[in-house]
């Protein structure tokens, strides 16, 4: 029906107008279009709608209800179940150790990434050689890398009390005290994803043109000036896009705080996803989690906003 | 034009009934993981199991045998990772044919079990067989019971007790304590172990772990919830303050701040360090599940000791309750499939199967007539020491206090009261630090039971 009463293409009088045809046609679907839209895009609707849309929606309901033993919702509370979590000093502690978590993680692998990158990018003899072993993590399975530093920073066995106990310095209880403990999964994940961010940093270093570098050398730039005016410049879209994947990666971090200190000691590693998890899968408290997980939802899309509001804005493409 | 029109429409219906049906497809696919429940000839009784190493190596070897012993029945045991887990699944598959027909739950989870409403209470089979209940521990049986009723059966089962160094005790020349220690006996070997040791072994180490504050208020014989721990309806609040928790967490307090107890800190990290420890001899004595004692005695020269749980002074040990998990049957499947689950707990309640259990993984012999079976006589003449937990659990009578908790939402209770424990280790007003987990439970339980319409 819809063919018949939208105008037929004119034919190309010039450029401009072919443009201008190209672009009303966009918003002006001819009906068999619609059919190979539908067509195209159904598989795809579909699937999101089953997997990613239903089960938003699905988790917005059940975070307004108490669930019972069989985890479905009996009771509506309303809002209950998120001012009962934001009021509570053991949601509150879980956010805090979030944050340190998040902003640990986040400007730690940046900072050793780029450092790693910046070194790799030099030619030197025998580089290849460090380009492959910085960029190593990358294959390295999460529960590998669990084990691996379990046995780094087990107490009786471990590495670093090893050797800490020859050079006779403190033994630090790495995994059951809150402080070290925290600190040990924030080191664990950084090296976890140091891998996969020298590997982008260092692809993004090698695209910077070299002229810039010669230029500003005949200027008389020193290399730590051509590294803040020329480099970090140059890469900003790299470091942008690297900082919001590692930020949302450090929000969702789970497989390594279940490995090494399942949430503990006294809840100092409790990160709001493990928390999602405890609640959901170990309690059975399906309103909990869910609002809780609305929760997290929210503010990973408002630290992604602010980052593209923000950081975007001093972005040099 | 036309016709191209009609061969755009052909071609979006032709796309759309063809992911309509890949859709139903994958529903089938998934709805229906295994759909005979018939294996030649035999009925298949799936039953489900959070046991790892030597436990499930004998639940498989059980299951084999169980096979063999009659031709009615198939067995298939199937792993299901941790206890916590395993709740879930149970709930989450009920009425679908992935639901098992026997499944192994924790201590914890009983309420919760029985409150699904998902189970045929073993008692219905006990009564139509008159199964003598009488041959199976007591104090097992009262843990998974509700005002008569016996809701599962008691299965791997543990009793908290304390393990001291007796090798090291003696080198150091201090003397053992009594086999039904108070707490003052322990302060004091504790004490002298210190001294003796110019502080290279530490005295005495209290995991900071649920459990065992639940079992400190058993022994003392005070109620964790009110309506007698929920054994006479379903507890409506907490009570975490009373004289006699404080006078325990009091006793902990002080002697972790004198230096005498040790803190390991909570989770799974605190019990492996606290073993390690001990094996290497620079912990005396510390608190833990019976269930370790293979793990402590196994290629260790020193020798270990084992006494009954602490006691306040004063007053006479109440007796713990166990931990562990129960056996139970689901009321999704045929009565064919439940009489065969029956038939396989029978089976491995046996007293020659029970005392096979505990040889193989030092959790309890619960069946009486296992005392007299070879495989016990044998671990016990090597082992002298591995009496003791059963001795604990036939000499506790059980009551309402010494019975667990028949409440649920007992994880969450866990993370509060060690939470609280934590606090008081590190030198918090105990009063204030016990009064903290009480009315956040007792928030707990509010909506747990307007959840629940209890």
């Amino acid at each position: 029906m819809q063919a018949e009463v939208t105008p037929a293409p004119k034919p190309k009088v010039d450029q401009s107008a072919a443009i201008s045809h190209k672009r009303a046609k966009g918003y002006n679907l001819h009906a068999g279009d619609k059919y190979y839209a539908f067509a195209f895009l159904g598989p795809s609707l579909l699937v999101l709608g089953i997997f990613v849309f239903y089960p938003m929606l699905r988790t917005l309901y059940l975070s307004l209800f108490l669930t019972n033993n069989l985890g479905r919702p009996t009771v509506f509370v309303g809002l209950k179940n998120y001012i009962g979590l934001l009021t509570s000093s053991a949601y509150q502690a879980s956010l805090q150790a979030t944050a340190i978590y998040v902003i640990g993680v986040v400007a730690l692998t940046l900072i050793l990434g780029l450092l790693l990158a910046q070194l790799a990018v030099k030619k030197l003899a025998g580089i290849q050689w460090f380009r492959t072993i910085f960029s190593a993590t990358m294959g390295v399975s999460v529960s590998v890398a669990a084990i691996f530093w379990l046995f780094i920073f087990s107490p009786s066995i471990g590495l670093f009390d090893q050797i800490g106990s020859f050079l006779h310095l403190p033994i630090v209880a790495w995994l059951t005290q809150p402080g070290p403990a925290m600190t040990a999964v924030i080191i664990s994940t950084v090296w976890m994803n140091l891998g996969f961010t020298f590997l982008i940093l260092f692809g993004a270093l090698q695209m910077v043109p070299q002229p810039l570098y010669e230029a500003s050398a005949i200027e008389g730039a020193s290399e730590g000036y051509q590294f803040f005016h020329v480099t970090i410049p140059m890469i900003s879209p790299t470091l942008f896009f690297t900082s919001t994947v590692t930020l949302i990666g450090a929000f969702k971090s789970f497989g390594l705080i279940d490995l090494m200190t399942a949430g503990g000691p006294n809840n100092a590693t409790n990160l709001m996803v493990y928390r999602v998890y405890q609640d959901a899968f170990l309690s059975g408290n399906y309103g909990l989690a869910s609002a809780e997980s609305v929760i997290l939802a929210v503010i990973i899309a408002l630290f992604t906003l602010l980052q593209f509001k923000f950081l975007e804005k001093r972005v040099t493409y | 034009m036309k016709k191209q029109t009609v061969s755009h429409k052909t071609f979006g219906i032709v796309a759309g009934i063809l992911v309509v049906l890949a859709a139903i497809l994958g529903w089938t696919a998934f709805s229906h993981p295994s759909a005979s429940a018939q294996s030649n000839g035999r009925i298949k009784v799936v039953f489900w199991h959070e046991m790892t190493g030597p436990a499930q190596q004998q639940l498989i070897s059980f299951s084999k045998e169980f096979n063999q012993s009659q031709s009615k029945y198939e067995v298939v045991p199937e792993f299901e990772g941790s206890y916590n887990e395993a709740v879930q699944k149970v709930i989450n598959t009920h009425g679908t044919d992935a639901s098992p027909a026997v499944f192994q739950s924790m201590d914890i989870s009983t309420s919760q079990m029985h409150h699904t409403g998902y189970t045929t209470p073993v008692q219905k089979f006990i009564d139509a067989d008159h199964y003598d209940v009488n041959q199976i521990s007591a104090g097992a049986r009262a843990f998974y019971s509700n005002q008569g009723t016996q809701l599962s059966m008691p299965f791997n089962t543990s009793q908290p007790v304390l393990f001291y160094n007796a090798t090291l005790l003696k080198k150091l020349g201090v003397t053992p304590p009594p086999v039904n220690p108070s707490y003052s006996d322990i302060t004091k070997v504790a004490t002298q172990v210190m001294q003796k040791s110019n502080k290279k072994v530490q005295g005495m180490s209290v995991e900071i772990y649920g459990w065992l504050f639940e079992q400190f208020m058993a022994n003392a014989g005070a109620s964790f919830a009110n309506n007698d721990d929920g054994h006479t309806s379903t507890p409506t609040a907490a009570n975490l303050t009373g004289a006699s928790t404080v006078n325990t967490m009091s006793w902990i307090q002080k002697n972790v701040k004198d230096g005498v107890f040790a803190n390991y800190g909570a989770g799974g990290n605190a019990l492996n360090n606290e073993i390690a420890s001990f094996l290497s001899g620079r912990l005396a004595m510390f608190l833990q599940s019976s269930a370790t004692t293979t793990q402590l005695t196994k290629g260790n020269k020193d020798q270990v000791g084992i006494t009954y749980y602490p006691h306040p002074d004063g007053q006479k040990s109440n007796g713990v309750a166990i931990g562990g998990a129960s056996l139970w049957i689901s009321n999704d499947k045929s009565a064919a499939v439940q009489r065969g689950a029956w038939d396989f707990i029978k089976f491995v309640m046996t007293a020659k199967s029970q005392a096979e259990w505990q040889a193989a993984t030092g959790y309890l012999a619960l069946n009486k007539g296992s005392q007299q079976q070879p495989a016990l006589l044998n671990m016990y003449k090597k082992l002298p020491e591995s009496r003791v937990p059963g001795e604990q659990l036939a000499a506790a009578k059980p009551n309402n206090t010494n019975s667990g908790i028949f409440m649920q939402g007992l994880i969450q209770a866990r993370n509060l009261t060690q939470t609280a424990m934590e606090q008081i280790y590190a030198g918090t007003n105990i009063k204030t630090a016990l009064q903290t987990a009480q009315s956040s439970l007792n928030g707990n339980i509010k909506n747990n039971n307007r959840a629940n319409g209890y």
